[in-house]
């Protein structure tokens, strides 16, 4: 599988479907995302209409996750129609440039019940322990 | 010969289809093949379904209408913007008169020259610096040359003049005569003893 370039040479027809969606580009256990638009219809890994940020979700040494956008560009295919896939409609909502999302409410309420969930355990065995 | 290639052949051929331990093997896309039935243990596997309270699900459904709602007006305020931005934009047509252009072109040109000139100058400096590190080095050299050709002229004088000092007492064949004369009438006789305070005992 050759790489094409995030330059953006797909051909494009006037009237069909873009999409915002990720590339995963990266390797075996180390993901990486391109942010591109594309015809709906390919296959990521096709040539890209235009490249229009990055994603890195590993955390890097100082526990961040890199992502870059151009907001400019972005706002341009938006007011064009083009679609979003859901992952990058999550991320431009954290981002600020629309609303946010609802599965970010979703997994943020999820994530904090399993966390009371865990520290509930916790609590219970500890008490075990003491008695 | 002809059967020994054909040995060869077959081993090649039992390499290919895996039937020893040299056969290849993919650990990365390893995957059963579509056409392979269900698996035995997974046959009558029933997958879990995600439970999901109608709390949840009411609240969900809230979030979503109001983010559709907000979506769509976000769409059409920037739909609107791109309409605007494509009125007022002169990225994709000439709005320039020739004059425009060409004055256009000209300050560029100065600006070029300009530049030109500038890094003219400073490439100037350089090149004269290195010119005169150039000729003080060469004559550094050169120096350096001179003086060891004095020595090497010094020496070979030296050895010359050793050389004539010696020639003096060379046997010439004028000489010959009264070398051999000399030699007869004064016989050296080798065979003597040394010890070790450097006493000569002469035997015959």
């Amino acid at each position: 599988m050759s790489l094409s370039p995030a330059s953006g040479i797909g051909r494009f027809y006037k009237h069909s479907a873009k999409i915002i969606r990720f590339v995963r580009l990266g390797c075996a256990n180390r993901p990486f995302y391109h942010i591109v638009v594309m015809e709906r219809r390919k296959n990521q890994h096709q040539p890209v209409i235009e490249q229009v940020g990055s994603y890195d979700p590993m955390p890097n040494e100082s526990n961040e996750r890199l992502v870059a956008l151009n907001t400019e560009r972005i706002r341009f295919w938006l007011g064009k129609g083009a679609h979003m896939s859901e992952p990058a409609a999550e991320l431009l909502g954290i981002s600020g440039l629309l609303p946010v999302h609802p599965r970010t409410y979703m997994t943020a309420w999820r994530n904090r019940r399993a966390a009371a969930e865990a520290e509930a355990a916790e609590t219970e065995t500890s008490k075990v322990d003491t008695a | 010969m002809l059967r020994a290639g054909c040995q060869l052949l077959n081993q090649a051929a039992a390499v290919k289809t895996g039937s020893n331990n040299f056969a290849l093997e993919f650990v990365r896309w390893r995957r059963k093949p579509r056409w392979l039935p269900v698996a035995k243990s997974k046959m009558f596997r029933v997958p879990e379904r995600k439970k999901q309270t109608e709390e949840e699900r009411t609240e969900l459904m809230r979030l979503h209408n109001n983010y559709k709602t907000q979506l769509r007006s976000v769409r059409q305020y920037l739909r609107e913007e791109v309409v605007r931005q494509q009125e007022t934009s002169t990225a994709d047509h000439i709005v320039l008169t020739p004059e425009q252009e060409e004055a256009e072109f000209q300050r560029c040109l100065d600006e070029n020259a300009a530049w030109n000139a500038k890094i003219a100058s400073e490439r100037n400096v350089r090149l004269a610096e290195e010119r005169e590190a150039k000729v003080a080095y060469v004559q550094e050299r050169l120096e350096a040359a001179k003086l060891r050709s004095e020595e090497r002229r010094e020496k070979v004088d030296e050895r010359i003049r050793y050389e004539i000092e010696q020639a003096k007492t060379f046997i010439t064949r004028e000489s010959l005569e009264v070398a051999i004369e000399t030699a007869l009438a004064n016989p050296v006789d080798h065979n003597y003893a040394i010890d070790l305070e450097g006493n000569m005992y002469r035997g015959r």
